[in-house]
């Protein structure tokens, strides 16, 4: 039983880092119809930044934040003014994949060339300590890194929600030539939207630095699950998103139980394919991801 | 007087398709010639070696291309079939004692049954979830195959014994040289013939506009999905000689993402509606791999330098080298066969473009 | 300054073999021969070809590997060279990738032409690596292919050159806890271990051992090398509160786990772990977590073995710290070499090499982890040293002749 709950609690706090990133990734494909491969990649390079942050100044990694989430959002916003938009709209999707799949690899081999493959992990004082709560331990470095990925879910889902900026953003997802009509920029919306998605990752990079082992090529094992997530949620769909990470993270965290690692990890593909088979438009999307 | 004109443009337009055609008999010919005459050439085995592996790639992206480019699909996880075919032929050879190329030919069919379901699957799906099926199919698989250690050897790996047991090394890789030319061969006359085929053209109405081509009563659907379990069927036949030749499997390698981009960055190189794009990108891509190992074998630059390029390729060149050199040939030869070709790709950019601003 | 020069032969070499076929392209006629310009000379240096994973997964004791060969080649180049030749090594990059290690061997053999080859990193790489060395006719001795499939394929030119192969790394742990007092000795035991032959291969050496003699095993958890969250594992692990915990570890792994068991609070009575407590870094991460931490080591600072204070004294001129396992195997495999090519009088392709491989079969050859002998298939005699974690620092504990410190029957609280 407290085997159970325990399980429950590390697959909530899990959950909550999927999540963050996943709604980042569905956030893109929102607004501008991209897949885009390298968030995770960008996500690796946050917590690179992080760690590298804190032992050079031997101050908190979470200070980090203050430098990488304006520097990750004016990346993403260049990202896509300077490149997407040169991608003709026919083979947008297909195209952008691939060239995220290229910035992906160049992100790897920066890091692995400037920090080498030798893997890090930061130290923190509290970095083994835990809380008791019904019977089962809770770390507290997980404790903080899932208070990050609430947090900046919360300002993301106010951001869409209460200002203007936001509704333009959502307008612009639901249908793009409507909002033009109206009178949005939607280019301009696209290109925030994007720094506002690559903004996530610079928040997820840091709470995964706090809990985990970096090396370059980890972005490799974040991409299957956050792509399975973001269709299982119904790609462009926020909320979605992160009900399915919340969702299948409490799965996976569950399911080891019985299954052990690895075959828990296939949690993500075999719902990847239900999906497809049953509902291609994603359990919480709407229609947009029909078509796609 | 306007007659006698465009006659003699026509006639101009004819001579120059004609040398046009003979150009590329020629550069056909002697680009064969060099494959065959290549393994004779020398005795050293690291270059010899080089040369299979080449093949390996350009048989890899030349069946990749089968959906590819046809269908205008960009599945990333082709090494998924790859990996397939290495494992069947491996496992069929080691634990249900087959001959190994008996093993090859029953793995591929496998390979081609398997890509039925999961064909049907990805293709209830236009572009991004397609992408991402594709991906998740590898990396499922490379779950299973570290698993299932008491079929396949898991992490351990598989090691199949050499199918030419007398031969010596450099003569091994001589021998599997020309199975792999043998091969691709076969592989370029089936692209050429479908490429030709009414099939083909239904492929290619998919590729330009799918839902048009569906109004027009093309079975889109189920050309998919024979494009598809084709594509499969070569890539795995691809894997299954690699493991006859390269000897040791090892799931992390053989169900590699990166390996799934190679095979897209070569094809699209080269240009995926060219019966040799894939050839060619897989000949320029396949030198600079060992190129950029010999230079910056030591640091990750390697990376940075696949990136880079596959970054140019999608910016610059989306239609590959050959599309380029060809619209610079057309620029200034006479204008003949392209014109259709690019205005129909346009047309559809155009056509897509409005419909991605539709709800 | 010499991988440089060589590596720019390699491409050079390579784009001649391009330029060739070119050739034919433009003049469309056969037979563009390169020339040989391998001339053996007596004064030449002998060329060493490695190939080892500087990128990649593997990088991190593949640096280790490469340091430690560095070490053995200026060590004996100082004292004169072997056979009176200076050594150069030819050290390429294979990217912790298969495919790579072999196209690396290939080359270093026939294009490089090298004059003997020493084994690269890690038993996944080893396995790949060895059919294309066996088939050059070569002499293989390798630092790090422990794992038992190696041994099982047949290859007759291979040599591990470290005391015992991986499932026999416990061994001592094991009979020093057959001599516990009954009511001191753990009565259960959990597994948790990488999908990795030698990680997997030593734990599970231990396992079936400890069944045998009725030790009840509680978790037996296999996770893929990718795995970066055990807190699953952890939960599993600390649930079942086992006496004896053993970690099927590599590096990165290994830390992880014990940090997730420290954050649920498991506090097993004894832990003993693969590679990972092994390497400098692991005390780094950790801090005072590590004490009592058990791992299997072939390797010890401290033994009086054949060059090993030469060789502790190096690496303390040029790091400033005690040598690491990996940096020790592979200065075991140098020292092996060294010793056929004396015994023999040769080095460099054809015949001299099944000499060399005939002589290391019928011969103990003293190295800094001892005295090593091999049998048909190339599995080492010996037995490795168990360390633990005393007052911070790695210590030798089993055998108790060679031990450094005394043995921690009750691991502190970490």
């Amino acid at each position: 039983m407290s085997l159970f709950v325990q399980s429950l609690i590390l697959g909530i706090l899990l959950g909550g880092l999927y999540a963050l990133l996943a709604s980042g990734l569905t956030l893109y494909f929102g607004v501008m119809r991209v897949v885009q491969i390298a968030h995770s990649a960008f996500l690796i390079l946050a917590a690179y930044l992080a760690w590298f942050f804190a032992t050079s100044t031997g101050l908190d990694a979470l200070l980090s934040l203050v430098i990488t989430v304006p520097l990750f959002f004016v990346v993403g916003v260049g990202l896509q003014r300077l490149l997407i938009t040169r991608l003709k709209p026919a083979t947008l999707t297909m195209m952008s994949v691939l060239l995220t799949f290229a910035i992906a690899l160049i992100i790897e081999g920066m890091l692995g060339f400037v920090f080498t493959g030798v893997q890090r992990r930061i130290h923190f004082s509290y970095g083994s300590a835990s809380v008791p709560l019904f019977g089962a331990e809770v770390p507290v470095v997980k404790l903080v890194a899932f208070a990050l990925a609430v947090l900046a879910l919360g300002g993301l889902w106010l951001i869409l929600k209460r200002t203007e900026f936001g509704q333009a953003l959502r307008a612009t997802i639901q249908n793009k030539e409507a909002a033009q009509l109206i009178g949005i920029n939607t280019d301009r919306v696209a290109s925030y939207g994007f720094g506002l998605g690559l903004a996530t990752a610079a928040v997820g990079g840091t709470a995964l630095a706090m809990d985990a082992t970096i090396y370059p090529s980890l972005h490799w094992h974040w991409i299957g699950p956050l792509m399975a997530i973001i269709v299982v949620g119904g790609l462009g769909s926020v909320p979605g998103a992160a009900i399915a990470a919340m969702v299948l993270g409490v799965a996976q965290s569950l399911l080891q139980i019985p299954l052990g690692t690895t075959w828990a990890q296939t949690v993500f593909y075999v719902a990847l394919f239900v999906t497809l088979m049953v509902r291609p438009q994603g359990f919480f999307g709407g229609r947009l991801a029909q078509r796609f | 007087m306007r007659n006698a004109s465009e006659t003699l443009e026509l006639e101009r337009a004819l001579t120059g398709a004609r040398w046009l055609t003979a150009a590329r008999v020629i550069a056909l010919l002697a680009l064969a010639a060099v494959l065959v005459v290549f393994p004779q050439t020398t005795k050293v085995g690291y270059l010899l070696s080089t040369g299979v592996v080449i093949l390996n790639y350009a048989v890899t992206a030349t069946g990749w291309n089968f959906m590819g480019g046809f269908t205008g699909y960009i599945s990333l996880g082709h090494a998924a079939y790859f990996g397939l075919g290495a494992y069947g032929t491996g496992i069929l050879v080691v634990k249900a004692g087959l001959s190994p190329f008996l093993a090859l030919a029953l793995a591929a069919l496998i390979v081609a049954v398997i890509a039925v379901p999961i064909g049907i699957a990805a293709l209830r799906v236009r572009g991004a979830s397609f992408v991402i099926v594709t991906i998740a199919f590898v990396l499922i698989l490379l779950l299973m195959f570290q698993s299932m250690g008491s079929i396949t050897g898991g992490s351990g790996g598989l090691s199949l014994p050499r199918p030419f047991p007398d031969l010596i090394r450099t003569d091994h890789h001589r021998t599997f040289y020309y199975i792999y030319l043998g091969l691709l061969a076969v592989m370029l006359l089936a692209w050429w013939a479908i490429d030709r085929s009414r099939f083909g053209m239904g492929l290619k109405a998919v590729r330009e506009d799918e839902d048009k081509a569906r109004s027009l009563g093309v079975p889109t659907t189920g050309a998919k999905l024979v494009a598809f379990i084709l594509s499969a069927f070569f890539t795995g036949l691809g894997g299954g000689l690699y493991a006859l030749w390269f000897g040791d499997l090892d799931p992390v390698f053989q169900f590699s993402i990166m390996m799934g981009a190679y095979m897209v960055l070569m094809s699209l190189l080269g240009g995926v509606r060219s019966l040799f794009g894939p050839l060619l990108g897989a000949l320029v891509v396949g030198i600079a791999i060992e190129f950029f190992k010999a230079q910056y074998g030591d640091t990750q630059f390697h990376l940075v330098a696949t990136g880079l390029l596959l970054a140019v390729v999608v910016l610059f060149m989306p239609e590959g080298v050959i599309p380029a050199v060809k619209g610079l040939f057309a620029r200034f030869g006479p204008q003949a066969s392209s014109i259709r070709e690019i205005s129909a790709a346009d047309l559809a950019a155009e056509r897509d473009a409005e419909e991605a601003s539709k709800p | 300054m010499s991988r440089w020069t060589s590596r720019r032969r390699r491409t050079s070499a390579l784009i001649a073999g391009i330029g060739a076929t070119a050739l034919i392209l433009s003049a469309c006629s056969g037979g563009g021969d390169e020339g040989d310009d391998g001339g053996e000379g007596g004064d030449d240096p002998i060329l060493i070809g490695i190939s080892l994973p500087l990128t990649g997964d593997f990088a991190e004791p593949g640096q280790g590997v490469q340091r430690g060969y560095e070490l053995w080649a200026d060590t004996v180049n100082a004292n004169g060279g072997l056979l009176g030749r200076q050594i150069e090594l030819k050290i390429v990059d294979d990217q912790s990738n298969a495919d790579r290690v072999v196209a690396d061997y290939e080359a270093l053999i026939t294009q490089d032409e090298v004059d003997l080859v020493i084994g690269p990193f890690s038993s996944r790489l080893v396995l790949a690596s060895a059919r294309v060395v066996d088939e050059y006719g070569m002499l293989f001795v390798e630092p790090a292919g422990a794992a038992a499939n190696i041994f099982e394929a047949g290859y007759g030119n291979l040599f591990y050159a470290a005391p015992a192969i991986a499932d026999d790394h416990y061994n001592y742990l094991f009979d020093y806890i057959m001599e516990m007092p009954e009511d001191e000795r753990p009565q259960t035991a959990s597994y948790a271990t990488m999908d990795d032959p030698l990680a997997q291969g030593a734990a599970y050496g231990l396992k079936d051992k400890l069944e045998e003699a009725g030790i009840t095993t509680l978790v037996d958890e296999v996770y893929p090398p990718n795995t970066t969250d055990f807190s699953g594992i952890a939960a599993a692990l600390a649930e079942a509160d086992a006496d004896l915990m053993v970690g099927g570890t590599q590096y990165q792994d290994g830390v992880n786990m014990i940090v997730a068991v420290q954050q649920l609070n498991y506090q097993p009575r004894m832990a003993a772990f693969t590679t990972a407590p092994t390497l400098p870094e692991f005390v780094d991460a950790l801090g005072a977590g590590v004490e009592g931490v058990l791992a299997p080591t072939g390797y010890s600072p401290t033994a009086d073995y054949e060059g090993n204070a030469e060789f502790v004294e190096a690496i303390a001129e040029l790091y400033d710290r005690e040598p690491s396992e990996d940096e020790a195997n592979a200065y075991t495999a140098g020292q092996v070499v060294q010793a056929a090519v004396e015994a023999v009088g040769c080095a460099e392709q054809g015949e001299c090499q099944q000499e060399l491989i005939d002589w290391l079969h019928s011969n103990t050859v003293p190295t800094v982890v001892g005295d090593l002998a091999w049998d048909e298939a190339g599995r080492p005699n010996g037995a490795h040293f168990i360390q633990q974690y005393v007052a911070g620092q790695p210590e030798i504990v089993l055998p108790v002749d060679q031990s450094t410190a005394e043995f921690i029957n009750v691991k502190p609280e970490w």
